[in-house]
C-alpha cells in the first residue's frame, strides 16, 4: 500500500511539472543536426549540416557551430628590411575554435547587446575579447593579429559568419526554423558543438545545444592511427612501397621496349 | 575524382598529385634532381600543410629516383663508387647542416638566413649553368675541340691524395674531393630543408667533371638513399608522411622518372643542363617574387621550410 502511495505522489509531482511546463510551452526551444555523426572515408569530400527546431514565434535566432576552445601557434609574416615579407615569429592564440560558424536570422548587433555578445561569444569581436593572443604589444596591434587570424580561418573554410540564411516557418502557436550548412572537409576530426540561442529585446532568452561529431572510419582511421602510434612501421611500409613502386614501373617500361 | 589524405586531413583532386608526379617525375629522369623545390610549394599552394608536403614528397621522390636510378643503370649511366662517396659526405654534412639550423634557430634569425641562402644559392647556381652551357654550345658551333685549360682549382685538386680513378665517369680525382664537396651539399640542403639535387649536379658537372648523363643517373642514386633516410625520419619523429598523398604522387612520378630517362638520352650533355638552367632560375624568381609582394595571408601554420 505505501509502495502505490509514493509512485502515485511521484505521478503527481509529474503530471504537475508538464502542466506547469505546458503554460510556457511555445517557448521551449530545440535543436536537432541531422548529422550526429559524419563519417570520413576515402571518398569524403566534406558534407552539410542541418539544424532544424521549434522556437517561440516572437524570437529571433542564432546558431553557433564551435569546435571546443584551444590553443593555435601560427607563423607570423612581416617584412624584413622594409623590402623582403618573411616569418618572422609566432603567434599563440589561446582560448579559440578550431571551427567557428555563426549564422542569426537577422544582422547580430541589431538584435544582441553587446554585453550578451561577450557572454555568450557570439561574433567575432566578442571572440577576440574572449582569446589571448601573444606577444602582442598594444591593443591594436591584437585587434590587427586577430583579424588576421580570422581571415586565416575564412580562408580555410574553418571560419564563417553571415545572417538571413535561417528559414522559419509558423505552425500553430511555434515556429519552426530550419538551416543547412555546408560542411568543410578541412574541419579536422572531433566533436563540435552546436548551439541555437533564442534571442528577444536584445538579450538571450533561451539556449538548446546539440551535437556534431566527425570521426575517421575503416582504412582513413587505421592509417591515421598508424601513422602516430606505429610510426616506425608506417616509415618502413611508406619506404618499401615507394621502392616497390620504382621497380616495378622500371621492368614495365623493360618488357615495354623503353620507349613511350 | 576526390580522396581524403588521412595524414594531411584534407580532400583532393586526385588528378592534381597524379599530374605534379608526372611532371616533376619527368623532371627528375631527366635531369637527375629530385624535385623537391618544386614539389612542396606546389603541394603547400593546393592545400596541404607544409610540414606535409615536404615529408610525403621525400617518400614519393624515393619512388622516383628508383625508377630514374634503375632505368639509367640499364645503360650503364651510373657511377655506384662516386656515388656511395658523395653519400658518405653528404650524410656527414647533413648533421653538421642540423645542427647548423639549431644554432640559427638560437640567434633567432633562422628564417632570414635560410630563404637568403636558398635564392643566393639558386640563382647562382641557375646563372653560372645557364651562362656555361650557352657558351660551350656555341664553342661546338663554331671551334673544333681545343685542349682544355687547366684552371688553377682542377690543379690543386689534382695534388690532393688518395687519388683514384672513376671507371664510369672516366675521371680520376682523390677520393676527399667527393666527400669534402657531398657534405657542403649536404650542410646546404639540410639548412634550406630540400634534397640538394639543384646542387649536386653542377658540383658533379662542373667540379668533378663528370659527363652529363653520368651524372644525372649518380644523382639519382644518391638522391635515393638520401630519401630513404628523410622519409623514415619525418614518419618516426613528425608523423607527416601522407600514405595515401605519396602513392598518389609516385603512380605519377615513377612514370615520368621513365620517360625522362628516355627523353633524355636523346638530348646532348649542354641542351640538358641550359634547360634545368632556366628551370632553376625560373623558380628562382619565382621566389623573389614571393618575397617582395604582399601577401594576402599574413598568418600561416607552422612547420614545413
Amino acid at each position: 500500500m505505501k509502495v502505490q502511495d509514493s509512485r502515485f505522489k511521484v505521478f503527481a509531482y509529474l503530471l504537475f511539472a508538464i502542466l506547469l511546463s505546458a503554460g510556457t510551452a511555445s517557448a521551449t526551444l530545440t535543436a536537432k543536426a541531422n548529422h550526429d555523426r559524419i563519417t570520413v572515408d576515402f571518398f569524403y569530400h566534406g558534407s552539410t549540416v542541418s539544424v532544424r527546431g521549434v522556437s517561440d514565434p516572437g524570437t529571433d535566432l542564432i546558431v553557433k557551430i564551435a569546435s571546443p576552445e584551444g590553443e593555435q601557434t601560427l607563423r607570423q609574416k612581416g617584412k624584413v628590411g622594409g623590402l623582403l615579407w618573411m616569418n618572422v615569429g609566432k603567434l599563440v592564440f589561446e582560448r579559440v575554435p578550431s571551427l567557428y560558424f555563426l549564422e542569426s536570422t537577422k544582422n547580430l548587433t541589431d538584435i544582441l547587446s553587446e554585453e550578451e555578445m561577450n557572454k555568450y561569444v557570439l561574433g567575432y569581436s566578442a571572440l577576440e575579447k574572449h582569446a589571448e593572443v601573444t606577444p602582442v604589444s598594444s591593443p591594436a596591434e591584437r585587434e590587427k593579429w586577430f583579424d588576421e587570424f580570422v581571415s586565416f580561418k575564412t580562408a580555410s573554410k574553418l571560419y564563417a559568419t553571415s545572417y538571413g540564411k535561417i528559414t522559419t516557418t509558423r505552425e500553430g502557436d511555434n515556429q519552426q526554423y530550419y538551416i543547412l550548412l555546408d560542411w568543410p572537409y578541412q574541419a579536422s576530426p572531433g566533436e563540435y558543438t552546436v548551439s541555437v540561442y533564442a534571442v528577444k529585446n536584445n538579450k538571450v532568452v533561451e539556449q538548446a545545444e546539440t551535437k556534431v561529431s566527425v570521426e575517421q572510419v575503416g582504412v582513413v582511421k587505421s592509417l591515421a592511427t598508424m601513422a602516430k602510434s606505429n610510426a616506425a612501421v608506417y616509415g618502413a611500409i611508406s619506404i618499401l612501397a615507394a621502392l616497390g613502386a620504382g621497380f616495378g614501373v622500371g621492368l614495365i617500361f623493360r618488357k615495354g621496349g623503353g620507349a613511350h | 575524382m576526390y580522396l581524403y589524405l588521412p595524414v594531411a586531413l584534407t580532400s583532393i583532386n586526385i588528378l592534381i598529385p597524379i599530374g605534379l608526379g608526372l611532371a616533376v617525375g619527368l623532371l627528375s629522369g631527366l635531369f637527375g634532381v629530385g624535385g623537391g623545390f618544386l614539389m612542396t610549394p606546389l603541394l603547400i599552394m593546393f592545400g596541404i600543410p607544409s610540414t606535409v608536403a615536404a615529408a610525403t614528397d621525400s617518400n614519393q621522390i624515393v619512388a622516383a629516383s628508383t625508377s630514374g636510378t634503375y632505368a639509367h643503370w640499364k645503360v650503364g649511366n651510373v657511377d655506384f663508387k662516386m656515388g656511395l662517396y658523395l653519400l658518405v659526405g653528404g650524410f656527414v654534412g647533413g648533421l653538421g647542416g642540423v645542427q647548423a639550423i639549431k644554432l640559427l634557430r638560437a640567434m633567432g634569425n633562422a628564417d632570414f638566413v635560410i630563404k637568403m641562402t636558398y635564392v643566393l644559392m639558386l640563382g647562382i647556381v641557375g646563372t653560372y649553368m645557364f651562362f656555361e652551357s650557352l657558351a660551350s654550345m656555341r664553342k661546338k658551333k663554331t671551334e673544333t675541340s681545343k685542349p682544355a685549360k687547366e684552371s688553377g682549382l682542377s690543379k690543386f685538386l689534382k695534388s690532393l691524395p688518395m687519388q683514384t680513378h672513376f671507371e664510369k665517369s672516366g675521371v680520376t680525382h682523390s677520393a676527399l674531393i667527393p666527400i669534402i664537396f657531398g657534405s657542403f651539399v649536404g650542410v646546404l640542403a639540410a639548412v634550406m630543408g630540400v634534397g640538394g639535387g639543384f646542387l649536386m649536379v653542377p658540383v658533379m658537372v662542373y667540379i668533378l667533371r663528370m659527363p652529363m648523363h653520368v651524372v644525372v643517373g649518380t644523382s639519382l642514386f644518391q638522391i635515393l638513399f638520401n630519401c630513404i633516410e628523410v622519409t623514415f625520419l619525418q614518419a618516426y619523429t613528425n608523423h607527416s608522411v601522407d600514405f595515401v598523398l605519396a602513392v598518389l604522387l609516385l603512380i605519377g612520378s615513377t612514370f615520368g622518372a621513365q620517360v625522362g630517362a628516355v627523353f633524355g638520352r636523346k638530348l646532348k650533355g649542354e641542351q640538358l643542363k641550359i634547360i634545368l638552367a632556366v628551370i632553376v632560375l625560373v623558380v628562382t624568381v619565382k621566389i623573389v617574387y614571393d618575397l617582395t609582394a604582399s601577401p594576402s595571408l599574413l598568418l600561416s601554420m607552422g612547420g614545413g621550410h
